[in-house]
């Protein structure tokens, strides 16, 4: 049944550290390019979970099939996200987050 | 006999009441459209059609009455609605249709025929008085709905039917009266006519509800037919069994409040409806808004206020005459209300200078004096004063409207233009209309042989000699025992007719003081300078800036109107000197119109008393008729021809104080002011400092200030920081992953008390393995059964079980539940206490359900 064996919680660690990299990166930088990529860490890490415990415990295909709808929206969301930082450097002529506080007011 | 329209099915009506109703249509919607001359030829055709019509039905009401036999024609629309009235005395519920359908007999007829030819006429006359007005399509429409609705209050077969007529009339009186709405006081006359109005209306529903209740019909075959069960005596005091607080009052006022108090039925409705005829027709005390409609046109005043829809309430009375002979106390009321109305306006009448407003309180009085025939049982006598009435009041109002039209060469000012004191001498300039006002004034003073002469003395000689007595025994069989109906007081006739003759001789008195005021004398408008030409320029502003100043007017000499106002009035003049032979009983023996209206009040005449010997009074009770004529037109002739008005002056500044309150009208205006007027304004000022302080100081400031706060709290959490929010999703998110990684033991009880069977169900979770075990019992291995039964066999006997769930991650949480079974309840139930003694010699009582009782 279990064709990874221990190896499946090598493979989660790798994602963990991948997931918490992105998660940092987000909360810690500032640029927002940076930012974006951050959240593509993230997405890729839980790809990474998620084909892994497939792998280990699926009697079918349904946590793979799962990651690439994850990779599909993911690429959907970078045109969104690209194009808003384009239109943002526009406005602002920066790529700062912190630059984008009009929310405020 | 009638093959076209049968007796049945008389379709005419439909087309009388409904051509108007065209012309109201076709001016109003397309009027201004049209032009003046379409308006012109469509407002007179409607009603000049519809007179035709009227025509007709009247003389195929002669052929088809009999001296025995009342002709009656109907027509039958459709049912309106279905009300049901209360279980009658046969146990039976009645349903009461309401149907929409009009009928015509002798009072009717006769009333259709005032309506659409004195409408005719006057509508003829408003051609021309009303050319120069922009709102001239617009008059014509309010006037042709003015005949409809005046027709469909006069051929309505039912109370209902009469209503919908009656609104109608009131909603074009409220029109025509502001119909130059432009100024303040004329919206503001209108207003109040409408709602002195509204208070009559209130008794007319009142009425009507009565009617259902009691007669179960409100068509008038139906509540004539029922009209025997409005003797029954009905407690109308206290209402419930007693009077709320009596008890705090000495006993004997308590027990005066709480004295149960009958009337009969009769009366009640008589007087409910006297109520409506009082605001319709402006009797006291809800005469007031009468004057004060003189802001209208003034054909609208000839039409509307006093030749057709004023008389309304009278034909009210009369339609439901065998209501009111039932009740004497409501009879009486009518009689004397009426005449002291009569009595009353004529008072005001005598120092008012707007020959509007002299007229328009004669008319009060007038309309007083049919009151007074109608409550002593002389209902075709008050119908002939509403005849009589109906030509020369109208042919005086166009008289007067003529004079003013000839005013405003001059003088547009209204008031001004309406004054006596800027008239006189117009006998010269104005020969027509002076020749008709002087026929009328003649028919209003009681100028022997002349139209008003025979009708108010015949009201007089019936005010004397007729009285009305209650049905039957007298008596009213209450259920607390028989006691007597209201008896006519002996000096009622007396002072009634005492009351009456005294207003007649004020009537010829400021009649005559009209007349001299408006055509003798020497013209006081303005100097009269032969071949005036109108100065340059607009004349309007001229006037306007010249009567700021007051200065000496200078103009042309007044001029008699054209033919389309003065053929009018020589019709009414005509009408006014000659329709008093219809029914010339005192001198001729003449009964034409008693004889034509007779089989209608057939079936009141039965509670009428007639003095004895009462022929052989005509004559001598004639004498002070003409006496206080001849008294109060040669007082006024001496007073203002003769010595120049002069004695008017010294008796004015001899008595200043009563003059002033005459000249203010008594100032009842000022009464309503202070009092009803006064007391609503207080409630509406209350209203309005409840809306400021409470509603929108405690209600919208608190909330605004309550949601501004909350707003401002949560304002510090919208820090506009990317960052932030993304942490805040980070924190959810982590919170979130450790709900999932921690396993939750936590179950659902599914009760069945009675049978003792209990089902636990615990959540669902990630990868979740449950085990159970009850008190007492070894844990087992966890597997997947998610739900425990237990059956607990005794009430009030409790188990714990025990459920642990473990998760994907191998985590455990446990916990333990109490199951209970409740004792059932027992309360309500029948028991029986064993009630013993015991050994030890103390009384014990066991409890024990009853057999069949559940456990």
């Amino acid at each position: 049944m279990n064709m990874l064996g221990k190896v499946l919680e090598h493979y989660q660690l790798v994602a963990s550290v991948i997931f918490v990299i992105g998660v940092v990166g987000f909360l810690a930088r500032r640029n927002v390019l940076v930012q974006l990529m951050s959240i593509e860490l993230m997405l890729n890490a839980v790809n990474l979970a998620l084909v892994a415990f497939n792998r280990a415990h699926g009697e079918d295909m349904n946590g793979q099939v799962f990651a690439f709808f994850i990779i599909a929206v993911a690429a959907a969301e970078v045109a969104v996200g690209l194009a808003i930082i384009l239109n943002f450097f526009r406005l602002r002529s920066t790529v700062d987050a912190d630059a984008a506080d009009s929310l405020k007011h | 006999m009638n093959p076209i329209f049968p007796a049945g099915d008389f379709t005419l009506l439909a087309i009388i009441i409904a051509l108007p109703l065209v012309g109201a249509f076709v001016n109003g919607v397309f009027g201004k459209r049209l032009g003046k001359e379409a308006v012109t030829l469509m407002a007179l055709s409607s009603v000049g059609a519809s007179f035709l019509a009227s025509v007709y039905t009247f003389f195929a009401l002669r052929a088809a009455q009999t001296a025995e036999q009342a002709a009656r024609f109907h027509w039958h629309g459709w049912e309106w609605m279905r009300l049901s009235s209360r279980t009658d005395a046969m146990g039976a519920g009645s349903n009461v249709p309401i149907e929409l359908a009009f009928s015509v007999d002798a009072l009717s007829g006769t009333m259709i025929l005032v309506i659409t030819g004195v409408g005719l006429l006057i509508h003829l006359y408003s051609t021309q008085y009303m050319r120069q007005d922009e709102g001239y399509h617009r008059f014509f429409a309010y006037l042709n709905l003015f005949v409809f609705s005046m027709l469909v209050l006069v051929l309505g077969d039912s109370l209902p039917v009469l209503f919908v007529g009656w609104e109608g009339v009131g909603v074009c009186s409220y029109l025509l009266i502001g119909f130059w709405f432009h100024e303040d006081a004329n919206a503001a006359a209108g207003k109040k006519a409408f709602i002195a109005n509204r208070i009559g209306d209130f008794g007319l529903l009142v009425a009507m509800g009565l009617l259902v209740y009691y007669c179960g019909a409100l068509d008038w075959k139906g509540i004539e037919a029922a009209s025997s069960s409005l003797a029954q005596p009905v407690k109308y005091w206290p209402i419930g069994t007693h009077v709320p607080l009596a008890a705090a009052l000495p006993e004997s006022a308590a027990n005066w409040l709480n004295a149960p108090r009958y009337a009969s039925a009769a009366t009640l409705v008589s007087l409910a409806l006297f109520l409506g005829a009082a605001g319709k027709s402006a009797q006291l005390p809800l005469y007031v808004w009468l004057p004060d409609a003189m802001a209208g046109p003034t054909p609208v005043s000839a039409l509307i206020h006093a030749a057709t829809m004023v008389t309304a309430g009278i034909y009210l009375c009369a339609r439901l005459a065998g209501v009111f002979v039932l009740s004497p106390a409501a009879m009486f009321t009518v009689a004397l209300i009426g005449a002291a109305t009569a009595l009353f306006a004529a008072t005001i009448a005598l120092v008012q200078n707007d020959i509007k407003k002299v007229l328009a309180y004669s008319t009060v009085s007038q309309l007083g004096y049919m009151f007074l025939g109608v409550g002593v049982g002389a209902f075709s006598a008050g119908f002939f004063h509403v005849l009589t009435h109906a030509f020369f009041k109208a042919c005086l109002f166009l008289g007067a409207g003529s004079v003013i039209y000839a005013m405003h060469a001059r003088i547009h000012d209204t008031e001004r233009s309406q004054d006596m004191r800027h008239m006189g001498g117009m006998r010269a300039f104005m020969p027509i209309t002076f020749a008709t006002f002087v026929a009328a004034w003649g028919a209003i003073v009681g100028f022997p042989l002349l139209s008003g002469f025979f009708s108010k003395d015949e009201i007089l000689f019936k005010a004397y000699t007729s009285s009305v007595v209650a049905p039957g025994d007298g008596k009213l069989h209450t259920a607390r025992g028989v006691i007597d109906a209201f008896v006519w007081p002996s000096w009622g006739p007396t002072v009634l007719y005492g009351m009456g003759v005294v207003a007649a001789a004020l009537t010829a008195f400021y009649m005559t003081r009209l007349v001299i005021g408006i055509f003798f004398g020497s013209f006081k408008g303005w100097t009269v300078v032969p071949h005036w030409k109108e100065p340059e320029g607009d004349p309007h502003a001229h006037e306007h800036a010249h009567h700021a100043v007051e200065e000496a007017l200078e103009g042309p000499a007044p001029k008699e109107s054209p033919w389309q106002m003065t053929l009018p009035l020589v019709v009414l003049g005509l009408l006014s000197v000659f329709a008093g032979a219809l029914n010339a009983h005192a001198l001729f023996h003449s009964h034409v119109l008693d004889t034509w209206l007779e089989p209608v009040f057939a079936h009141a005449q039965s509670g009428i008393k007639l003095v004895e010997n009462e022929e052989a009074l005509a004559i001598p009770l004639l004498i002070p008729s003409v006496v206080v004529f001849l008294l109060g037109a040669g007082v006024a002739y001496w007073m203002y021809l003769m010595a120049g008005g002069e004695p008017a002056r010294k008796l004015a500044s001899a008595a200043p104080r009563l003059y002033q309150l005459l000249y203010d009208k008594w100032r009842v205006d000022e009464l309503y002011e202070e009092t009803i007027i006064g007391a609503v304004d207080s409630l509406a000022d209350f209203a309005a400092a409840f809306d400021r302080i409470v509603v929108d100081g405690v209600l919208a400031r608190l909330t605004a200030l309550l949601v501004r706060a909350s707003g401002g709290l949560l304002r510090l959490l919208q820090t506009g920081r990317v960052h932030v929010y993304a942490l805040s999703m980070v924190v959810g998110l982590g919170g979130l992953g450790w709900f999932f990684v921690a396993p939750h033991a936590t179950a659902s009880l599914e009760r069945n008390d009675g049978a003792g069977a209990y089902v636990l169900t615990a959540a669902p979770g990630l990868g979740y393995q449950y085990r159970w075990y009850a008190e007492g019992e070894q844990p087992q291995d966890f597997g997947q059964q998610h739900t425990y039964e237990l059956t607990i066999d005794k009430a009030g006997d409790t188990r714990k079980v025990k459920l642990e769930v473990k998760n994907a991650f191998g985590r455990v949480d446990a916990k333990e539940y109490v199951v209970n079974r409740a004792k059932p309840d027992l309360s309500g139930l029948p028991l029986t206490i064993d009630v013993g003694q015991g050994a030890d010699g103390q009384l014990r009582g066991d409890v024990r359900p009853q057999p069949g009782a559940p456990q």
